[in-house]
């Protein structure tokens, strides 16, 4: 049995293992018995690693688990861990053997730290192979299994592997995302920082001291890596779309805000400063980060709506020549000299902010037809009934 | 340049990049198969850059599009909807088509544009914007300095366009003409002024 422990800073060298008996297996054990569940810990592939989760203060909810050599040849223990249709996927996996290796180590912490939790939390012992990690349509990995029903949770998970090396971090609930990511210091890398980072980012960098320049620049990637995975579509946005706003050395804490792509996929996060947790452990840096999915936005007023489309309209004409304040009766085409283009972009922000799709094309079309103009009135009233009706989650913003 | 001299340029690029044989490199295959992880990623952006004299976009897309179109619209719960198919159908070699029939999660879309394949049109597309001459005396262009190109003979410098402000320029215009197929007008009503 093979459970090695990181937190010691004692990483034993491939194949001297420890068993249960040992310093790891005891705290498994303590753990196992903090929770309330009897009797022996499911064989773990893989080892604890505490350092994120302690990183993150919040010990229990999360399972972190590390590898850094496969424990046999991958045949095997793709044998040994994986579900009948994880199998498949490793038989038809068209890669080379770097990736096939690193993805098998990516499945064994990702069911490990599963395993963990849900022993911990539910007192369920599961084999690796009852835990399929598969990735939502997103490609986001979530833990799932015939114990998904019958526990009623279902975790989920975040993998990373750098330079050999695999982690997962799992939380149970899956409305909370969590994120993690790892890099080796020794891969050296030319001048990432140029593409990765924007030039107030790179500022940020400068003004650290050169000693440790290089290191945070790769805290920093870490931290958007890690960000992008807790909010479940990666950095799919674009790099920019992640900007970090603060480093805090002292305690390597990284803030960033979501800016132009990754706000239209999470508009509640406009404004909000998210922080990521980042540390050099031996050869390597990591960041770690969880997100709880906001609670349900109220439904705006009538007064509320009309302000927000007043504000949105002083500021799409600021540098236009309408001299006129901007009234509720003021009059987009005739009055404001909205075109095309500013009509689409408003629809979009409108849709945008209160994360609801109108049909604003049949509006626009029916407009076209009647030759008639549109008030910030009229538009208030329509933004309204499509907010309170059942329409609110309707389809696309497209007669069909 | 041909597609297969992109090719031919780009496995090299990955090849030594990722320390992998270039006999290795298939137009089929996935850089994450190959071994990119998300750094690598950046490293062959970034040589891919350099050595094309190309401006990469740092999204997808539909990524972009979702930016104009707003959420919901073109990808809902992770697939696409009839909408974002149409869109990206519009971007994609129609002998990658029969790889968006059915249901298409955006993970699908993701692991399109990591292959080979969809790189080296990617990067076909692009060099179509970098200037083999110079508007002004016809002179050789060179690379300068980032996103520069220099004219050999009197020396002018352009800046190239961006893959990124490229694609949103078309996401623009798909979306204006999309409205006018769909009614047979345009979204404005100039009529009215």
């Amino acid at each position: 049995m093979d459970v090695m422990d990181f937190t010691s800073g004692h990483v034993p060298a491939g194949g001297s293992s420890r068993s249960l008996a040992g310093l790891a297996g005891a705290r498994l054990q303590q753990q196992a018995a903090e929770a309330g569940s009897a009797g022996r810990t499911p064989e773990l592939i893989s080892g604890l690693w505490h350092t994120p989760v302690a990183a993150l203060g919040q010990p229990g909810r999360l399972v972190c688990c590390r590898l850094d050599a496969l424990p046999g040849e991958p045949e095997e223990v793709a044998g040994r861990i994986l579900n009948e249709s994880e199998q498949q996927f490793w038989q038809g996996m068209h890669a080379v053997d770097k990736r096939r290796r690193e993805w098998l180590m990516g499945r064994a912490v990702a069911k490990d730290a599963v395993r963990v939790l849900l022993e911990r939390h539910c007192g369920a012992r599961l084999a690796a192979a009852e835990i399929e990690i598969a990735p939502d349509p997103y490609g986001r990995p979530r833990a799932e299994g015939a114990w998904v029903e019958r526990l009623g949770v279902q975790p989920s998970v975040s993998i990373s592997h750098s330079f050999g090396t695999a982690v997962a971090m799992a939380v149970l609930d899956a409305g909370q995302g969590v994120g993690i990511d790892l890099e080796n210091v020794h891969q050296r890398r030319e001048n990432f920082e140029s593409i990765a980072f924007s030039g107030d980012e790179r500022d940020l960098l400068s003004a650290l001291e050169s000693a440790i320049r290089q290191e945070w620049a790769l805290r920093m990637w870490c931290a958007k890596e890690s960000v992008g995975k807790a909010l479940g579509r990666g950095l799919s946005a674009g790099m920019q779309a992640f900007h970090i706003t603060g480093l805090e050395p002292a305690n390597g804490l990284i803030h960033l805000e979501l800016r132009a792509g990754a706000l239209e996929q999470f508009p509640r996060l406009r404004g909000q400063t998210l922080a990521a947790h980042t540390l050099r452990e031996g050869d390597f840096v990591f960041s770690a980060c969880t997100y709880q999915q906001g609670a349900v936005r109220m439904r705006p007023s009538r007064q509320q709506i009309q302000d927000y489309l007043l504000q949105k309209m002083v500021e799409l004409t600021q540098d236009w020549d309408y001299a006129e304040p901007v009234r509720p009766e003021s009059k987009l085409f005739t009055e404001l000299g909205f075109e095309s283009l500013d009509a689409v972009v408003l629809c979009t922000a409108i849709q945008e902010h209160y994360q609801t799709p109108m049909p604003f094309a049949e509006l626009l079309a029916e407009i076209g037809q009647q030759q008639r103009d549109l008030s910030i009135n009229e538009l208030t009233d329509f933004v309204n009934t499509h907010l309170s009706g059942p329409a609110a989650d309707g389809a696309t913003g497209r007669p069909q | 340049m041909t597609e297969s001299e992109i090719f031919d340029k780009f496995a090299q690029i990955v090849s030594r990049s990722l320390r992998i044989d270039v006999e290795q490199v298939k137009p089929d295959m996935q850089l994450t198969d190959l071994g990119a992880e998300s750094l690598d990623l950046i490293e062959i952006s970034m040589e891919t850059e350099a050595q094309f004299h190309i401006f990469l976009p740092d999204k997808s897309i539909l990524d972009t599009a979702v930016e104009v179109f707003g959420p919901n619209v073109l990808e809902r719960d992770g697939y696409l909807t009839e909408e974002g198919k149409r869109l990206v159908l519009q971007r994609v070699p129609a002998s990658d088509a029969v790889a968006f029939q059915g249901q298409v999660a955006v993970k699908d879309l993701q692991h399109y544009f990591l292959k080979v394949g969809t790189w080296v049109r990617m990067i076909q597309g692009l060099l179509r914007y970098t200037p083999a001459q110079c508007a002004g005396c016809g002179g050789a262009m060179t690379g300068s300095m980032g996103f520069r190109m220099k004219c050999i003979r009197c020396g002018q410098e352009i800046t190239l366009r961006s893959g990124e402000e490229i694609n949103r320029e078309w996401v623009r215009e798909y979306y204006q003409s999309e409205y006018q197929l769909q009614f047979g007008m345009p979204v404005a009503v100039h009529a009215v002024q």
